[in-house]
């Protein structure tokens, strides 16, 4: 009995033994478990797929949102500038931009500027991911090769321009830096302007190896980096000492801009459309006057279209929108549009009465671009006579007033717009650099050259197609919105000191609430001393501005986000003030 | 002789025969091997053999001259289904009192008065039972143990083992206790109910649990690991059981006892076996519960007058002109020295363009969307065991249908259980089989949250429907994109999640010898699901959805488990071992596909089915699994009873690591000492137990994602804009504005091939004590833990872009805490009092971070996170609000400050208030935690209470920012806190003056915002009555288990008197948990 139960235990344990080694003998498969429905990195090195690294590179150009927008820039561009309040549900309502608002409680932490930080490399990243493998490919195997390098570097070039306007000392990141020295590499690696040389040379490489013009159209030409070159040479002319205060203007940089703006004029292939209209409206996206352009799409495959996010809470409590109502033309820039009899702008008086009321627009006489660009209670909005914006349409009006912004939101019955949630955004393709830009800012260096008459005329193209822009302002019975009247500026009084004031004021018009203002501003170093004013004034109309202050030396700059300074032990130099 | 015999009983543990009784299954098998001549088991059982018939002829003869019924039958222990020996049977109200105990055999005779008496059956670790004999002369019943007991058994790695052998920190929870709660869930029924073992959840019918064994352990997954029947599970599997199903739960707290489980075993492990068939020759229970339910607690927010009130009271403190205020209009006076006065709130007729026809109302929304909720329980089964096997059929059916309007969750439980027996019960194989269907409408989710958070916040001057029956919503100026929370439950209310699953094993177990038993599982969890979410058209104010569509989510979750184990045991002398090895192997494998579809034609539930929507179509997918593969072995050997020692030793390959790091090893080593047994040991009867134990082991955690090893790029055509950024890899480079677009390929992770185990390591001293005879009983453990190579997915720098996410063994942990249980029961005559308590305290800190995140936590660069619990709050102090101009101008620079402001302390003293000025304001895990459990029966009649607690805890009330300000949230409601918000003319208010704006920043992390969550709950009190054998048919005599029961549940609560939160137990706009009453009918026959 005994002897039985041992031999039944030996042989339990000897068929035990054996299923336990054929285990381990086969965990080595059986603990391999390779992912599915992804792919490692080497595979991607084929001509097709090195094809769609550059269009992802693309795809990041328009990857932004609210939280993060950078197509756009409201937040950064027009919020900080006097042009607009962050507007929405009240102060609170997204706080960080309220503190962009006001200058006051920006800090490190400050959770959307390392968000935006983050996603401005993301696009330098996906850059860099194409260049590489472009960079291993031979012409041969890939005839694009060159083109592609130039499209990469161009977007590069593009991301780098928004992190270096925006947070000023960067680290440059570019193919050729092996990944595990990049928490090695800090924003004070390069000064100041071999950090713009930088960018400059993408510019530089892209308009050298780009055609002049692409079979698809939504890929950048030669012009277009032309153009960005111009402007990197613009905001480089103007040279910042560390406080960022401009101490000289460098006359061979605005030589440049002069002969780069040139070739783009020169090539005959752009210029301003007829109507100002046209270039806010989907239905005429496609013209003359973009020169760099981020494509929008919907009904594309993807859960909710490639559309214009960055512009996503900017729609207003009208019928057919609904939300947010944020980006809120300041009544100061509103003001701005008031032209005297002359039909040129009150400099210095332009602020001491406010458009309010529908009257007001004929008492005063004004540029017809504000009605492009604002949504005015009882004006019809967007060029629609029978929808006319009401006092409901605005959130908050006991914080921020009654208007709303029009330029970059479609009308409610356009295909292009849609529901994301509870946000609208629309497939109007993006005009990152307009013709007027660069007509503009060749005028801007003519003037900074002392060739200010040169520059006259090319103000002038700006006024008058902005004077000719009437056709679509108008109420249903066909009377004008308002008084308008615009004319070109004359030789006479054309001094360069007036031409600058004049050219800047052009700039802030015709821009208006395209989020570049602020970035002018600290171009021409007069940022603290218009906001300041600005605030004096501002405040008294808007009691929540009461703490508003702009400190100089400071406030030109995003600072470094912390976490961006932790990664690296503290490599990262934060910007000076915070 | 017969001192020995009396010493036996009133301590039957004590002696031969109790170490005999206390051997696992396979060792009694074995038993007569062991019984060679002259061993003082043998002299131990010649006292007990003798013993019983002793002490049952003195009762015959005391009682000879009365009429007498006698009654014989067998005690099993209802667990472990062995023979009982040493259970006190007693005649219920007999005097004088007629008594018996049971034999090694488990059996006893009684001579009763009445054969229409009731029998009462006691011996410590046994829960108490009382059983009418009901005209029976045999009566065979079996005990279930007791929740904190040192006499019972515990299902413990693979074996059951003695409780009183155990020298690890392991709790067998009392499933009695919680068969009266109605819940969905039996983990959810345990909270407060086992020291160290934390329970979270809010009300909404269908949700589970959060459990917690002894406080946070890691920065990632912290959900225990469920072994149900021997096959390592999920929660999802755990939480569905039916609670009248589960035979013991045991939680094993330590890593000394849960080291054997390897690698998921580092934050404990919930052990659950459900019931096997019993009852001869069927045992029949029906049991019907009934609950209605109610919210029990709710914030306070302003009327429709009141709201205007607080919104011009916030203007003029502004110095705004209340008449540029959107929604009202102000009948008010500014008397000559600037004082402004409020005559009257004008309600304007309609809300917003007149032509939407919204009437102004007073609606109080909380109540529009909240009803009583009902929970209906109904279970049946049908149990029967014999020689040859057993079988057990068990139904339910849970039916909750909750305080929100909308929200219900049904369940259908179906379990078979049985087993055969051959070779004289040698071998034995059976299944154990759950089949499980739920369904329930989940909670909406809209614009500005679900419909409870919209509840709170939804302005009162809006209807819940327009003038023309439509649905009312924000119109015009003033308010905020927040959805109709009446028509959000409406519009989602042809919404359904509905599961499948079936959880069960196929089970061998084979005594190859007297000392070696094999055993062999196979078990499988399957999973299918289907989430259905019909989103409908709908216009309400400014908001609406012009498309309609749906979204259906199917999903299959699938793995199995095989295991097998080899069992010796030996008994030499005083010397007593047992060694296990085996083997297991997961494979665990997931799949779901999405299909989503827009435009259909008609809004009916039915036709909302893919084929019928004719506009945008998309699919999406996904599949992927994990495989484990482990071997472990361990050793126990006890010295006499009084020197224990236990020996783990487990090895883990996971695919989920990087090869290079696959395997890991678990070892655990632990020992006890009974005290107690000692000679030395001065009195059996004050200190009647006392065991010392201390544990030390290693326990893994492989709670990542599947590929986390891996570098990945993915093709990401496109992705959802709306709450984020994008990460599309799709441009519109033709230009055509849609179709489909070029695409890329993204990366979205980095390689790590060195990816290793996260390990904890953690040492438990103990102490279980018996005192008074046992009258008291329980255990008192400490224990301190440090779990290193935790896994993370830190915040990496921005320059890498897309896909720097990696996965990587970085930061440490340390948990210490203290855990008490202790029960008490006395007898008196019919009156049994009963006490249970537990009180658990843990302390965590994070001890080492990688450098570049420590400031992804909460910290200022002077101070960071590093010896902080995980769950702390770091902000800046408010010194109260600022009274006037000269206190303004002397303060600190702060910007933003003014009067009627908080002010904020200079805590470094440097004259400006900054990022500096921060400091931690305590944390939300709480200090202690605790359960108290008095109960009481008398004759048929029981009482039981329960409370629970925690304290020394803080709650960051975010909500705040909407009861007490009308500058954060403009557009939405208001607390009433705001009514006695600050005002030159109430300086005692520490609510901040009302604003229009916030300028002072206000909203930052601050001890304003920081409330004590302390808590003390009245979590049930039931009242139940057993019912009298006679009071049935004779067919359906009553076995045990037949009562009539009322219970109250989460009846009140004391909270600290500074906080505002309602119910600092689930502080925000979460589904608030109800009151709830039930009527309970169980019958056994």
């Amino acid at each position: 009995m005994k002897l039985t139960r041992n031999l039944a235990a030996a042989a339990y344990g000897v068929a035990a033994a054996a299923a336990l080694g054929t285990l381990l003998s086969a965990c080595g498969d059986f603990l391999k478990r390779d992912p599915v429905g992804v792919i490692g990195g080497e595979q991607l090195n084929t001509p097709t797929n090195v094809d769609g690294m550059v269009v992802s590179a693309y795809a990041a150009l328009g990857n932004d949102h609210w939280i993060t927008p950078y197509t756009s820039m409201w937040p950064y561009g027009d919020v900080r500038s006097g042009d607009a309040y962050k507007g929405g549900g009240g102060t609170g309502d997204l706080n960080d931009y309220n503190n962009l608002e006001q200058f006051v409680f920006t800090t490190p932490t400050t959770g959307v500027l390392d968000q935006m930080w983050f996603r401005l490399y993301v696009g330098v990243g996906r850059a860099n991911d194409a260049l590489r493998r472009l960079n291993e490919m031979t012409e041969a195997e890939y005839p694009a090769r060159t083109t592609r390098q130039a499209e990469v570097r161009f977007i590069r070039g593009h991301f780098y321009f928004l992190l270096k306007t925006m947070y000023n000392r960067v680290p440059w990141i570019d193919e050729t830096l092996p990944v595990t020295d990049y928490e090695r590499t800090s924003n004070v690696a390069l000064t100041n302007d071999a950090l713009w040389q930088k960018i400059a040379d993408d510019f530089q490489f892209a308009a050298a190896n780009l055609p002049a013009t692409q079979a698809q159209e939504g890929r950048v030409t030669k012009y277009a980096a032309l153009a960005y070159l111009a402007k990197v040479q613009l905001y480089r002319a103007y040279v910042q000492n560390d406080q960022h205060t401009v101490t000289s203007v460098d006359q061979s940089k605005l030589q440049q801009v002069v002969q780069l703006a040139d070739s783009v004029i020169g090539s005959g292939k752009y210029g301003l459309t007829a109507d100002f209209a046209e270039n806010f409206l989907w239905e005429t996206e496609k013209n003359r006057e973009a020169v760099f352009k981020i494509n929008m799409s919907l009904a594309d495959g993807t859960p909710n279209g490639r559309v214009d996010m960055g512009n996503g809470l900017n729609y207003s409590m009208a019928p057919g929108y609904g939300c947010c109502w944020f980006h809120i033309p300041s009544q100061n820039l509103i003001n701005a549009f008031r032209t005297d009899a002359a039909g040129l702008p009150q400099f210095t008086t332009f602020n001491q009465m406010s458009l309010v009321d529908s009257a007001d627009y004929w008492t005063s006489s004004v540029d017809p671009r504000v009605d492009h660009t604002v949504g005015i209670v009882s004006h019809p909005f967007k060029y629609d006579a029978t929808f006319v914006f009401q006092p409901t349409w605005a959130r908050t009006p006991q914080v921020y007033g009654t208007h709303s912004s029009m330029k970059e939101l479609q009308h409610p019955k356009c295909s292009c717009l849609m529901a994301v949630g509870p946000f609208w955004a629309s497939s109007k393709d993006i005009e990152a650099i307009r013709y007027a830009d660069v007509l503009l800012w060749k005028a801007e260096a003519l003037i900074e050259l002392g060739r200010q008459n040169d520059a006259l005329p090319i103000v002038n193209e700006v006024r008058a197609r902005a004077a000719s822009s009437t056709a679509r302002l108008k109420y249903a019975n066909g009377t004008p919105v308002s008084n308008y009247n615009v004319k070109p500026y004359t030789a006479a009084s054309w001094t360069q000191e007036y031409a600058r004031q004049a050219l800047r004021w052009e700039r802030r018009l015709e821009f208006a609430m395209e989020g570049s203002r602020f970035f002018d501003l600290v171009r021409w170093g007069v940022a603290a001393q218009t906001l300041n004013d600005y605030f004096a004034v501002e405040k008294t109309r808007h009691d929540y501005l009461r703490n508003a202050q702009f400190t100089a030396g400071r406030d030109e700059y995003l600072p470094i986000p912390q976490p961006q300074i932790s990664f690296t032990q503290g490599l990262y130099q934060q910007n000076p003030g915070y | 002789m017969s001192a020995r015999r009396d010493h036996l009983t009133n301590h039957p543990r004590d002696g031969a025969m109790g170490a005999m009784r206390r051997m696992t299954p396979m060792l009694l098998l074995c038993s007569t091997a062991l019984l060679t001549p002259g061993s003082a088991l043998v002299a131990a059982l010649a006292v007990a053999a003798a013993g019983a018939p002793a002490a049952l002829q003195a009762q015959e003869a005391q009682q000879a001259r009365q009429t007498q019924h006698r009654v014989t039958g067998k005690v099993t222990h209802a667990v472990t289904g062995l023979p009982l020996e040493g259970v006190t049977v007693r005649v219920q109200g007999s005097s004088p009192a007629a008594t018996a105990v049971t034999n090694t055999e488990g059996s006893y005779t009684i001579l009763a008065p009445s054969l229409t008496d009731t029998l009462v059956f006691t011996r410590i670790g046994i829960v108490r039972q009382v059983v009418a004999i009901g005209g029976r002369d045999r009566l065979d019943v079996a005990l279930q143990p007791a929740a904190v007991s040192l006499s019972t058994v515990a299902v413990v790695g693979y074996q059951t083992v003695a409780t009183e052998k155990l020298t690890g920190a392991v709790t067998v929870a009392n499933v009695n206790e919680i068969t009266a709660t109605p819940t969905n869930s039996p983990i959810k029924a345990l909270q407060g109910r086992v020291a160290g073992l934390s329970v979270t959840a809010g009300g909404d019918p269908g949700s589970t649990a959060t459990v917690r064994i002894r406080g946070t352990k890691t920065l990632g997954n912290n959900d225990p690991l469920y072994v149900i029947d021997g096959i390592p599970s999920t929660s999802s599997a755990a939480q569905q059981i039916k609670t009248e199903d589960i035979q013991s739960l045991q939680v094993l707290k330590d890593a000394a006892s849960s080291s054997i489980y390897g690698s998921r075993a580092s934050n404990g492990v919930i052990v659950i076996t459900t019931k096997p068939g019993a009852g001869q020759p069927v045992k029949i229970t029906v049991g019907s519960h009934l609950t209605t339910s109610a919210y029990a607690t709710r914030l306070q927010v302003l009327n429709t007058e009141e709201r205007g009130r607080a919104l011009w009271q916030a203007a003029i403190n502004d110095g705004v002109d209340p008449t540029n205020l959107p929604i009202y209009k102000y009948d008010w006076t500014r008397n000559p020295n600037g004082t402004a006065t409020l005559n009257r709130v004008i309600v304007p007729e309609f809300v917003g363009d007149t032509s939407l026809h919204i009437g102004a109302a007073n609606t109080d929304w909380y109540n529009e969307i909240t009803r009583p909720g009902r929970i209906q329980e109904h279970t049946l089964s049908a149990s029967t065991s014999g020689d040859r096997g057993g079988a057990l059929l068990s139904l339910g059916m849970y039916d909750d249908q909750g305080t929100v309007n909308g929200t219900e969750f049904r369940r259908l439980n179906g379990r078979i259980n049985s087993s055969y027996n051959f070779f004289s019960k040698r071998f034995t194989v059976g299944e154990n089989l759950a089949i499980t269907h739920g369904s329930g409408i989940p909670m909406p989710s809209g614009l500005g949250g679900n419909p409870l958070a919209l509840g709170l916040i939804a302005q009162p001057i809006l209807p819940v429907r327009t003038r023309d029956g439509a649905w009312a919503g924000p119109s015009g100026a003033g308010f905020d994109d927040r959805d109709n929370p009446v028509m959000l439950i409406d519009i989602n209310s042809w919404d359904r999640n509905t599961s499948l699953q079936s959880f069960g094993n196929l089970f061998a177990k084979y005594d190859v010898t007297s000392h070696l038993q094999a055993n062999a599982r196979f078990g499988v969890d399957y999973e299918n699901g289907l989430n259905r979410d019909i989103q409908r058209r709908y216009r309400a104010g400014f908001l609406r959805r012009d498309v309609n569509s749906l979204n259906d989510f199917n999903y299959d979750n699938s793995s199995w488990t095989f295991n097998s184990t080899l069992n010796y045991a030996r008994e030499m002398g005083r010397h007593s071992a047992t060694l296990l090895g085996g083997f297991e192997a997961v494979k665990s494998d997931f799949s779901n596909q999405r299909t989503y579809r827009e435009g259909f034609a008609i809004e009916s539930r039915d036709f909302f089915v893919e084929n019928a929507g004719t506009g945008l179509q998309a699919v999406g997918g996904d599949r992927g699994g994990y495989s484990l593969a482990s071997f472990f072995g361990k050793a126990d050997y006890d010295y006499d009873d009084k020197y224990l020692a236990t020996f783990t030793l487990r090895r883990d390959g996971s695919s989920r690591f990087g090869q290079n790091n696959r395997y890991g090893t678990f070892p655990a080593v632990s020992g006890g000492w009974r005290l107690s047994k000692e000679p030395f040991f001065p009195s059996q009867y004050l200190i009647s137990d006392l065991k010392l134990r201390y544990g030390w082991g290693k326990t893994g955690n492989q709670e990542i994602a599947n590929n986390a090893a891996f570098a990945l790029y993915v093709p990401g055509y496109g992705d959802d804009k709306t709450w984020g950024p994008s990460n599309a890899s799709a441009y519109d480079i033709n230009g055509q504005d849609r179709g489909t677009l070029p695409s890329g390929f993204i990366r979205t992770q980095t390689a790590n091939p060195d990816l290793r185990w996260e390990a904890t390591t953690e040492s438990n001293a103990g102490l279980d004590f018996g005192l008074f005879g046992d009258k008291v009983t329980g255990s008192l453990d400490y224990f301190n833990r440090t779990t290193s190579d935790i896994l993370i997915r830190p915040a990496y720098i921005a320059v890498v872009g897309n896909g720097g996410d990696r996965w990587a063994n970085g930061a440490t942990m340390k948990t210490s805490g203290t855990e008490l249980t202790a029960r008490y029961e006395h007898t008196a005559g019919a009156l049994t009092l009963g006490f249970a308590g537990n009180a658990s305290a843990f302390r965590d800190r994070i001890t080492g971070l990688p450098a570049a995140v420590v400031r992804s936590y909460p910290g200022n660069g002077e101070q960071t996170i590093l010896g902080h619990s995980v769950n702390s709050i770091f902000g800046y102090v408010v010194q109260g609000i600022f009274q006037d101009a000269a206190e303004v101008s002397a303060a600190a620079a702060q910007p933003g400050k003014a009067v009627g402001r908080l002010r904020y302390r200079d805590l470094n003293g440097d004259g400006k208030i900054d990022v500096l000025d921060q400091r931690w304001l305590g944390t939300t895990s709480p200090k202690l935690e605790y359960g108290l459990a008095p109960g009481a029966s008398y004759k048929a009649f029981s009482l039981s209470v329960f409370l629970q607690g925690v304290s020394g805890r803080s709650v960051y009330n975010g909500i705040k920012s909407q009861t007490d300000f009308t500058s954060i949230f403009t557009g939405a409601n208001f607390g009433t806190r705001v009514l006695d918000a600050w005002t030159p003319q109430n300086r005692g208010s520490t609510i901040p003056a009302l604003s229009l704006s916030n300028t002072n920043d206000e909203t930052r992390s601050s001890t304003y915002f920081v409330e004590n969550g302390s808590y003390l709950k009245l979590r049930e009190v039931v009242l139940g009555y057993t019912i009298p054998a006679h009071a049935l048919p004779r067919s359906m005599s009553a076995l045990d288990g037949s009562r009539l029961f009322v219970r109250g549940g989460n009846l009140f609560t004391l909270k600290s008197s500074g906080t505002t939160l309602p119910d600092p137990e689930v502080p925000f706009a979460a589904y608030p948990l109800p009151r709830t009453f039930t009527v309970g009918l169980d019958l056994a026959f």
